[in-house]
């Protein structure tokens, strides 16, 4: 595979953002439209009491070139959830699919916990408004934890074929901490789950189908699934349990696997060879990817340095 | 209507100082039998920590099958452990019921974990006991029903029961939680779930037991047997708010059905009341009932939800005089 860098391609620190969000455009997920595309991300409040951030959910219009913005969201794409409801701290990421003129929306609902920082879980959101806005259509989750998935249910990325929804995601498996001292990380690992209708799921339950490259506390996130070729790609990215907000050598990088089946998976991270630029937005760090085509062409989003606080960029593939 | 013949209090977990994890409480409990005993299963907690939170565990209590007011023994230790950094049980077990199956035995309980927004979330786990129900393996490390988009937080009180083929459970799911006094309060409805294996289960989706009281009335202990021919329903409610004591604290209430779907509550029915003093003076709660060799007997909280333990009542006649 050949990659194409193309660059930083929104900075969410030149735009006008609602719901008192300044910076933070992570994990850019795409709905196809007809004069370009629609990015959906997640970027950042700050709570006035505590100082803690709320993940919200925006989006920019683009061209289909990805180099201009045509717009914005003006408005809040879908309100966090309830006292007490998986959702209630905030939304990161959505995947977005189109099911005949509706807008469906998979959310990965954050709320806090005492003990560890916080647990997931995915839910589903419907617009029918062609995107604008979503609704709820409950206050619990569609996919979360189960009884070989205990936790941090996520990242739900949604692709339908002629049979059923597949749907790839995360799931923790334990949270271990690097000293007696600090704070527990956690590890999560890439699972599938399949439905007929796209509600009510089928998982795998604790059966990751990715294998691990840094060892059993690798942690992989955010898988991305594109038909192009001969074959289903997948990307994601993945990183160390420990010192990976600080430490560049332990941050996130991406990952790639493909298959024919969408049951065996081959891995072979180097075969995507994408990699940081010196002195660039994602010299430190790559994380966040998402696959799409576009007239013919694969397409790569992925955020670099700070989990994407400046922003997302774009990169062209070739088989 | 039901007649029951109080027995008095049988179980005060504050007569057993040499077990830490047994210091108070003895709630929700559940019966087995045996050939020479009657195990009840039960809740309880340590003394609280520095900041006023508690955990709890779940243990046995075996009471003499002659005479049900005599304790042979208690657990030892808890029959489950909490779960770990970040689990849905981490910080209790409570309540559990528990069921033969074969020769082993299985356990559902109510796993606690603590959230910044509310002070808990609730899941229902599942455990195996391969040892004569004294102690229990966790079948995975998260919870064997999940939440869903009717049922979104605070599923607890399983209640496991096996009519015919099926694994029939009773719970209760969060549908809300509301400020009362700028303390987070659950308002929770009594659900069923069945399966054909006990593991993966299918949910009825609908509220059991209308709410009777108030539009918020919370429900817990959805106490199912059959006899005579159709459903019984023993359970608890009370209000949602100011709740700690005797006018709006729990009361013990009571549904019929032929089809475990559509319940007809009648409360007056149940036939147990606070006491005018006494242990059970200011609420009753969580029944449970059962038969032993020909008798049915009701198992219930008292005062404060059972700080002080539980009692009995004995069904006069020998079965439901319904």
């Amino acid at each position: 595979m050949r990659i194409e860098k193309m660059g930083k391609v929104f900075d969410p620190h030149d735009h006008a953002l609602t719901d008192g969000c300044v910076s933070y455009a992570q994990s850019p997920q795409v709905l196809m439209r007809d004069d370009g595309v629609r990015v959906y991300f997640s970027t950042r409040s700050v709570d006035a009491e505590g100082g803690k951030f709320r993940s919200r959910i925006a989006f920019v219009d683009m061209t289909a070139d990805l180099k201009t913005v045509t717009g914005i969201s003006g408005q809040t794409v879908i309100p966090l959830g309830d006292l007490g409801a998986f959702d209630e701290h905030g939304i990161f990421p959505m995947n977005v699919i189109r099911v005949g003129s509706e807008v469906w929306g998979y959310t990965c609902g954050w709320n806090r916990r005492v003990s560890v920082s916080v647990d997931t879980a995915i839910g589903r959101v419907v617009s029918k408004d062609g995107g604008t806005t979503f609704q709820r259509l409950g206050k619990g989750p569609v996919l979360g934890p189960g009884l070989n998935e205990p936790f941090l249910v996520g990242d739900g990325f949604v692709l339908r074929d002629s049979h059923a929804f597949h749907m790839w995601y995360i799931f923790g498996t334990r949270w271990i901490r690097e000293s007696a001292a600090a704070p527990p990380d956690r590890v999560y690992k890439i699972g599938h789950a399949t439905s007929v209708d796209g509600i009510d799921w089928i998982k795998q339950d604790g059966v990751p189908i990715i294998p691990d490259r840094l060892g059993a506390t690798e942690c992989q996130a955010l898988p991305s699934v594109a038909w192009f070729g001969d074959r289903y790609h997948m990307v994601f990215c993945y990183r160390g349990v420990h010192g990976f907000r600080t430490d560049s050598t332990k941050g996130y990088r991406i990952g790639y696997a493909s298959s024919r089946d969408l049951i065996r998976w081959d891995r072979d991270d180097s075969g995507l060879g994408l990699s940081g630029t010196p002195g660039r937005w994602d010299s430190d760090m790559q994380c966040y990817p998402h696959l799409f085509v576009l007239n013919d062409q694969l397409y790569l989003l992925y955020n670099g340095n700070h989990f994407g606080r400046d922003g997302f960029g774009a990169a062209r593939i070739s088989l | 209507m039901f007649r029951w013949t109080k027995m008095g209090k049988v179980f005060d977990p504050r007569s057993w100082p040499d077990r830490p994890w047994l210091q108070e409480f003895a709630q929700a409990p559940s019966a087995v039998l045996f050939d020479d005993f009657v195990r009840i299963y039960f809740s309880c907690r340590p003394a609280s920590d520095k900041d006023g939170q508690y955990v709890s565990y779940s243990a046995y209590v075996d009471l003499d099958r002659g005479d049900l007011r005599q304790v042979i023994r208690v657990a030892e230790a808890p029959i489950l452990p909490l779960g770990d950094t970040g689990m849905f049980d981490e910080f209790g077990t409570y309540p559990v019921s528990v069921i033969r199956d074969g020769r082993q035995f299985r356990a559902y309980y109510g796993g606690w974990t603590r959230c910044e927004s509310v002070p808990f979330n609730v899941g229902i786990g599942c455990a195996i006991s391969d040892d004569g129900g004294c102690t229990f393996r966790k079948m995975g490390p998260g919870p064997v029903i999940g939440y869903s988009l009717d049922e979104p937080f605070v599923m607890s009180g399983p209640k496991i029961r096996r009519f015919g083929d099926r694994w029939i459970l009773f719970y209760i799911a969060g549908s809300r939680w509301k400020m009362v006094d700028g303390r987070a309060e659950p308002v929770y409805r009594i659900r069923m779930a069945t399966s054909d294996d006990g593991i993966a289960w299918t949910k009825a989706g609908l509220d059991l037991i209308a709410p009777r009281i108030e539009a918020d009335e919370a429900q817990a202990s959805p106490d199912v047997h059959f006899a005579n021919g159709h459903y019984h329903m023993f359970f608890c409610y009370r209000y949602s708010e100011g709740y700690r004591g005797h006018e709006r604290g729990y009361r013990i209430g009571y549904a019929s059905s032929h089809d475990l779907t559509t319940w007809h509550r009648d409360d007056d029915a149940a036939g147990l009341a606070p006491s005018l003093q006494g242990w059970d003076s200011e609420m009753v709660s969580y029944p449970h009932v059962f038969d032993v060799d020909g008798r049915t007997y009701m198992a219930y909280l008292g005062n404060q939800v059972g700080r002080e333990g539980f009692g009995l009542a004995r069904l006069d006649g020998s079965r439901h005089a319904d």
